[in-house]
């Protein structure tokens, strides 16, 4: 194919959520012709996530973001649950602080927030084109990206540089021979159900007030499937959902809505949740494994992010998506100014993009929190240990007169045994933990 | 007027901008619009198609030594600025010119027919769906072409154009009948919306669509008596009595009794007669009933 002599733009961004959009906003501020392309009719339409978007990230592009974000609650709750099939232990915890400015996270809708951050990208001049899939790349003679091909008629859209956002399942990455580690065992399946409740019901359940919103992480509630489950408030509806390990979930045959219908029937959730109406049912599938599965970042022409890229962490106690997406969305944009103004697109001339990743959270997180998808997608993180911290703290406030009460380390002792969890495993899995997250 | 043999046509599009997936709260009625949501019926997709095909099978060449140019297509849409995507999605797909109708989007037909009308008076043709998805009745269509003083024909599933310029155009009738009518300009067709899968915009033309001008034209407020709703209620169908079944009935039974199941009733009849005969049998019938001494 013979290279057009001017490019129709100076980049093209594939995929208008999160890491699209803000790296078409970066590039659009700075003047260059970006196009924002989107296979849904509107930004988001074909996004969902679970749980918060926490906003640290957006202060350094959208100042005050917080005074204009189509955002449905300020989650000043944050709870950790370890549960069996009859027993929660909640690690809850409160603030009014991240009630207040500057905030720390919020849950949104993705098609208004989605939508809300492409219109910045739009307002700063980059041209947004919908309902249109990116469906192959363009290259040169040297093999080198310039562009991609589109399902619209006359659909071939040329540029000096591709940034590949397009989501989990990148096609583009995948084209460009970037993701050689795409085996089902790096990903899980999200799957969450929407409920409607009255605004006030909520509060009431909840114990929150205003815009307050909680948003509990939940281990132990997937039938021993790899995965965990999350329960987060909106203004006037609350989800419910699970994560699950894609091959495990296979090969339990087990479908996600049966796991949705047991978290929806814990004697914990169960009063969250009663006389809720379903209002919407979703699944997505999430890049879980980390950095270890992370694709190359750049080629000839071409940049990924976002979930194209496994920007998405996922720490047990850390859940986070949209800031990494946003975050190496950024990256992404500042990278490809760098490489536009000296000319140089080539993978060595995008290299700007990997050290500014590796400066900031989004590789320094991945890379210090490597080990945890491995550790928690263990059946003894998945089964053992919720049962022996239930079993233990049920020993501890149950009281037994006229039996005198146990010692807690002879009651620790008593169910390790019964969870039949091994004292050199428990130790590996400790030491583990501390290098992890210490 | 219709243009003369050298005039350039116009083909007019009328598109409704409507919410294709409201919400409505099952106890309230109220219904929530969602702006992402809006877009035109798949019947008003059809008519534009119906219109550009029209337009590109239109005799072209010289006409008495003159050029006759091919027709104008105008889509014009009522509602607000956020519509203008609307438009520019008819533009992408191959009108040649769009106009915005600033106004509400609860308008009821009168007014939005007598606001389109001004844009598309002098069009020769005017293609719409044959009704909106928001509980339309299909009126606008009959406004309009009262309006513009054109022929209606609605329900239509086909078009094409003879050599003499009459429109012969199909349209569906119960019992799966169709009926064909030769319609002469100015005349206004609605379209069903299966009749026609509207074209998918070649890429050029999208972002070209972008920067083309809409014509904004404005509301004119009191140009037709509105009738007010006051208030508005949820739909609440009437209680029926029934009697208590008996009490030594066991559960079936008991069900039976309140539904009305299994009970013996008169089978229908189907009777062949001629219209006096019929009409008497009608009669009859309802003396049975009780409806008639």
């Amino acid at each position: 194919m013979t290279e057009p002599r001017t490019p129709d733009f100076d980049v093209i961004v594939v995929g208008s959520g999160p890491a699209g959009a803000s790296a078409a906003l970066v590039l659009a501020r700075a003047g260059k012709r970006v196009c924002l392309l989107e296979r849904g009719p509107f930004p988001g339409s074909k996004n969902m996530y679970g749980g918060v978007v926490y906003g640290r990230i957006l202060d350094t592009l959208i100042p005050r973001w917080w005074e204009e974000a189509p955002i449905q609650r300020w989650v000043t709750r944050r709870g950790t649950v370890i549960m069996t099939e009859q027993q929660s232990l909640t690690i809850d915890y409160r603030t009014t602080a991240w009630g207040e400015a500057p905030y720390n996270g919020a849950t949104t809708f993705r098609p208004d927030f989605d939508s809300w951050l492409a219109g910045h990208a739009t307002d700063a001049g980059a041209v947004l084109v919908t309902s249109t899939t990116a469906t192959g790349l363009l290259r040169d003679g040297a093999g080198r990206v310039t562009g991609v091909r589109t399902d619209r008629p006359d659909g071939d859209l040329s540029a000096s540089l591709v940034i590949a956002c397009d989501g989990v399942n990148s096609f583009l990455a995948k084209e460009a021979g970037l993701y050689p580690h795409a085996v089902p065992e790096n990903f899980t399946l999200g799957a969450k159900e929407v409920l409607a409740l009255p605004r006030d019901e909520i509060d009431k359940r909840f114990g929150l007030t205003g815009h307050e919103g909680a948003d509990f992480e939940i281990v132990g509630c997937t039938r021993g499937i790899a995965g965990g489950g999350f329960v987060y408030t909106n203004l006037d509806s609350i989800a419910v959902g699970v994560v699950l390990s894609v091959t495990q979930l296979a090969t339990a045959k087990v479908r996600p809505e049966e796991l949705i219908a047991d978290l929806k029937r814990h004697p914990m959730v169960a009063p969250w949740v009663e006389g809720a109406d379903l209002k919407e049912y979703s699944a997505h599938l999430i890049p879980e494994a980390g950095y270890d599965m992370m694709p190359t970042l750049a080629a000839d022409g071409m940049l990924i992010a976002g979930d194209a890229a496994a920007m998405c962490l996922a720490a047990g106690i850390w859940l986070e998506g949209v800031n990494f997406a946003i975050g190496s969305g950024k990256a992404a944009g500042e990278a490809a100014l760098e490489a536009l103004v000296t000319g140089d697109v080539t993978a060595e001339g995008l290299a700007g993009y990997r050290s500014r990743l590796d400066d900031s959270f989004v590789l320094a997180d991945h890379k210090r929190l490597r080990r945890v998808p491995e550790l928690l997608m263990s059946e003894r993180m998945q089964t053992q240990y919720p049962q022996l911290m239930c079993n233990l703290v049920e020993g501890m406030f149950t009281v037994t007169n006229p039996t005198p009460k146990k010692g807690v380390v002879a009651l620790g002792w008593q169910e390790l045994r019964r969870a039949k969890v091994k004292i050199r495993h428990l130790l590996r899995d400790l030491w583990t933990s501390v290098r992890t997250f210490g | 007027m219709p243009a003369g043999p050298t005039e350039r046509p116009t083909i007019g599009v009328a598109l409704k901008w409507v919410d294709l997936r409201p919400e409505v709260d099952p106890l309230t009625g109220a219904i929530h619009d969602d702006l992402h949501s809006f877009g035109c019926s798949e019947a008003d997709r059809a008519a534009l198609e119906w219109a550009l095909r029209l337009a590109e099978s239109w005799p072209g060449g010289d006409v008495d030594g003159e050029r006759a140019e091919p027709p104008d297509v105008v889509v014009v849409t009522a509602g607000p600025a956020e519509a203008d995507a609307l438009v520019r999605d008819a533009l992408a797909a191959g009108a040649t010119r769009g106009v915005l109708v600033d106004v509400a989007p609860d308008a009821p037909s009168p007014e939005v027919a007598a606001l389109l009308t001004g844009v598309l008076e002098g069009a020769d043709l005017v293609c719409c769906g044959d009704y909106s998805v928001d509980r339309g009745s299909g009126s606008v269509p009959a406004f309009l072409a009262a309006g513009l003083g054109a022929v209606q024909a609605l329900g239509l599933v086909h078009l094409e154009r003879e050599p003499s310029g009459t429109l012969r155009v199909t349209r569906r009738l119960d019992h799966g009948r169709r009926e064909v009518l030769a319609v002469q300009a100015p005349a206004v067709l609605s379209f069903e919306g299966a009749s026609a899968e509207l074209r998918r915009a070649g890429l050029a033309a999208v972002l070209s669509a972008r920067d083309i001008a809409i014509d904004v034209v404005p509301a004119i407020a009191g140009r037709v008596a509105r009738t007010q709703v006051t208030r508005r209620a949820p739909y609440r169908p009437r209680s029926r009595s029934l009697r208590p079944p008996a009490a030594d009935l066991d559960v079936r039974g008991r069900v039976l009794s309140l539904t009305g199941a299994l009970v013996e009733r008169t089978p229908p009849r189907t009777i062949r007669a001629d219209a006096a005969e019929a009409a008497n049998l009608v009669i009859d019938q309802l003396r049975t009933w009780g409806y008639l001494e």
